[in-house]
């Protein structure tokens, strides 16, 4: 009888298309998002107090614990180092509302790698982007939790713990520019700054590691769109430019709906996604019942993405359409 | 043909069966259910109006009205069972009102289909803890002159003021408006003398 | 019907083999919407075997009486019949249940759970196979909905049937008892019991295949392996 033993290193891997390529294999990009958020951090850490390192390090602890145990349980290679949970991790300590319970935090962690991605198969596989889908499944958990904002450490005026987008749906006030633009507001932890978003960001699209299309869509469909109210009324309606650097549009546009596996991949469907996403966003803003959108929008377009994907494909070359 | 007549016959024949069997369980049911809803009712009447010991019911074009006595016979306030629309659908509620309709005494939800854990904090806390700003009590004492309002996130400094729920905001105010614009309707119908006319003796 | 059960499995068939919400994926409307509770989803799943097994009854004795082409408007006429029976009793009996319960009560009667029983199973076969057929069935979803609510009240309110279990600084997940929270519940539920079953079928599996080699050992061929 013979036996035919199969040598690993002579093993062929057979994955379908599409392939993406870049000059970063994944886990060198992976770091640099990591460093790409670090702005982010140092803003939340400056204007929330250094305590709200604790949310940090549990939900990256979390993340990664959880992804080992499930890649154990599954008899896979733990492979916790690419990075990948760990961004899991970062990104929803940075989406959540500052001074948040750490227990809440770590259920949200298990919760974001469970369910939104081993679920699915692991990295590459799932449909959501998970830190978002932890974040959803601690606003459907802890509503009151998630929506009582700690008053920021250097602004000594905000007696009132609502953020920019609610006091401007509930109140109907408007916060100042400056503020909005140096996260000297209230807010989840790493959303409040936009210039820390931007640094990172930016440096992100130069370094080619986020493609810059679907950041530049969005931004873009958020000024015609949220553009074309203000112009129609702007009493009731306001500007697109506070929109921007309202809420959590920055750092989803640049560091949510830009994760490589839950974005479509053909330039033109990083149009139509980066465009739709903003479209919900101002639609939920201004005539929702909740004040923000984000992440209910890009949720709902990393749903579309296969379609996307499909509509958008290109003409095999030489052959007729 | 036979069996187009087949088919009608068989079919008759079941509802005919069926129609007789839920008639009997009907004839069963009804009073009981009658019932039911009389005691929910009374016991909503007697929660919002304490004092009370007996009532009796008017109808008018608009509103069901319930005049509240006390153990002499004398007219201590009104019950009135409001209907509006909350956050996801409607909110049917018993109110109880001092006579000059000044002053609410009680409030209790009947039905809602409010956000589970959220919007449903206007009937219950489910954290079950005494607290004098658990929703309904809130309404104990009210004043509704000029009109009940809702404060957000601190206590309520002025006699005619709710504080909203956290994460429930929009129901709380549901609330709040169906009891001012049930309110308007019954201070109209005081004025044009209907409702005293309908107090009278026990 | 070809191959014939014994008696014994065509009763457990449906708690687990067929179980109607884990395996056939049948009935979800009332699954994911009322097993807010475990009370809510025994009352539901009562409900639903009382006129389940009755309905299964009745069809198998009148099944040669119903002409062909109207048998599912007579199917319908029998089953909206017991479900207006249970509806008006437990109006009259249980009130509060009824209301928590609301619409879902009067929808049993497009549950294809039962519906699907009559078509598939009661129409062909005798009264008493069709009995335990849908005592079995109601067994199965008898289960799975409490299990389902169990799970949701004590991770959604941090009590099993009314009684407290998790300590008071629990703080309830609120997801757990919305339709989000029912629908990550029972995928999550599915999946395990998937696993299991899979796990029980490669057990058998090598049991066979050890079987099989045994037998070949003793036997002692000549011809060498």
């Amino acid at each position: 009888m013979t036996t035919i033993t199969a040598n690993p290193s002579y093993r062929l891997d057979l994955t379908s298309s599409p392939h993406l390529h870049s000059r970063w294999s994944t886990k060198q990009a992976m770091w640099l998002v990591i460093a790409a958020l670090i702005p982010s951090v140092v803003s939340a850490l400056i204007y929330f107090g250094i305590s709200q390192i604790l949310i940090i390090f549990v939900c990256i602890f979390f993340a990664m614990g959880t992804e080992a145990l499930i890649k154990f349980i599954r008899k896979r290679e733990i492979s916790i180092l690419d990075g990948s949970a760990a961004i899991t991790g970062l990104l929803l300590a940075l989406i959540l509302p500052p001074g948040f319970s750490p227990v809440f935090a770590a259920v949200g962690s298990v919760v974001a790698i469970g369910v939104g991605k081993e679920v699915f198969g692991g990295l590459g596989y799932n449909i959501f982007n998970p830190a978002l889908v932890g974040r959803a499944f601690l606003q459907a958990a802890f509503p009151v939790q998630m929506t009582t904002w700690k008053i920021n450490n250097y602004n000594i005026d905000s007696v009132t713990t609502a953020t920019p987008l609610s006091m401007l749906k509930f109140d109907g006030k408007s916060t100042a520019f400056g503020n909005l633009f140096m996260g000297n507001i209230n807010g989840s932890l790493g959303e409040t700054s936009a210039l820390a978003i931007l640094i990172g960001g930016i440096a992100l699209v130069i370094v080619g590691v986020v493609n810059y299309r679907v950041p530049l869509a969005m931004i873009l469909g958020l000024m015609l769109f949220g553009g074309v109210f203000w112009l129609v009324d702007p009493v009731k309606f306001s500007s697109p430019v506070f929109h921007l650097f309202a809420g959590g549009f920055l750092f989803g546009a640049f560091f949510m709906a830009t994760d490589w596996v839950t974005s479509p991949i053909t330039a033109k469907g990083m149009w139509i996604y980066g465009l739709m996403i903003s479209l919900i966003i101002i639609m939920v803003r201004l005539f929702g019942g909740l004040p923000e959108g984000v992440m209910y929008a890009i949720l709902l377009m990393n749903a579309f993405v296969p379609l996307i994907n499909r509509y958008t494909r290109p003409r095999i070359f030489g052959v007729k359409k | 043909m036979r069996t187009i007549i087949r088919m009608l016959a068989v079919l008759t024949i079941i509802g005919v069966i069926s129609g007789g069997l839920l008639s009997q369980i009907s004839i069963w049911s009804k009073p009981k259910i009658a019932a039911h809803r009389e005691l929910e009712t009374k016991n909503a009447i007697f929660q919002v109006l304490p004092e009370g010991k007996s009532f009796t019911k008017m109808e008018t074009a608009n509103l069901e009205v319930y005049s509240v006595f006390d153990d002499s016979g004398k007219l201590i306030g009104y019950a009135v069972p409001f209907e509006g629309n909350g956050f996801q659908g409607k909110i049917r509620m018993m109110a109880g009102l001092t006579s000059d309709l000044d002053k609410v005494t009680g409030l209790q939800v009947l039905e809602q289909v409010e956000t589970p854990g959220l919007g449903t904090k206007i009937v219950e806390d489910p954290s079950k803890k005494e607290d004098p700003y658990w929703f309904p009590n809130q309404f104990k004492e009210v004043e509704t002159q000029p009109m009940i309002g809702v404060v957000k996130n601190q206590k309520p400094v002025n006699k005619y003021d709710i504080q909203a729920i956290t994460g429930a905001t929009i129901s709380s105010k549901a609330v709040v408006q169906i009891m001012n614009q049930g309110i308007q309707v019954l201070r109209k119908m005081d004025a044009e003398g209907k409702l005293n006319n309908a107090g009278g003796e026990k | 019907m070809s191959s014939k059960l014994s008696l014994y499995k065509e009763f457990t068939k449906g708690i687990w083999e067929q179980n109607t919400t884990f395996k056939q994926i049948l009935g979800m409307c009332p699954v994911l919407a009322v097993t807010v509770s475990a009370i809510n989803g025994l009352a539901m799943a009562l409900a639903t075997t009382f006129v389940l097994v009755f309905s299964s009854i009745i069809v198998a004795i009148v099944k040669k009486l119903i002409p062909d082409q109207v048998r599912i408007a007579a199917y319908i006429l029998i089953i909206a019949t017991f479900v207006t029976i249970v509806d008006m009793v437990m109006k009259a009996s249980y009130p509060d249940l009824s209301k928590s319960l609301g619409p879902y009560i009067p929808l049993i009667v497009v549950n294809c759970v039962i519906l699907g029983r009559q078509e598939a199973f009661a129409s062909k076969n005798t009264v008493f196979r069709s009995f335990l057929d849908a005592v079995g069935m109601g067994a199965g979803v008898l289960l799975s909905l409490i299990l389902l609510g169990a799970v949701r009240e004590l991770f959604g309110s941090g009590t099993i049937f009314g009684i407290q279990l998790l300590p008071d600084f629990y703080e309830p997940m609120l997801v757990m008892i919305l339709p989000a929270g029912a629908f990550i519940t029972l995928g999550l539920m599915m999946g395990l019991f998937n696993q299991i079953a899979l796990s029980n079928k490669e057990k058998q599996r090598k049991k066979t295949i050890e079987k099989y080699l045994s037998t070949k050992n003793s036997i002692n061929d000549p011809v060498g392996v």
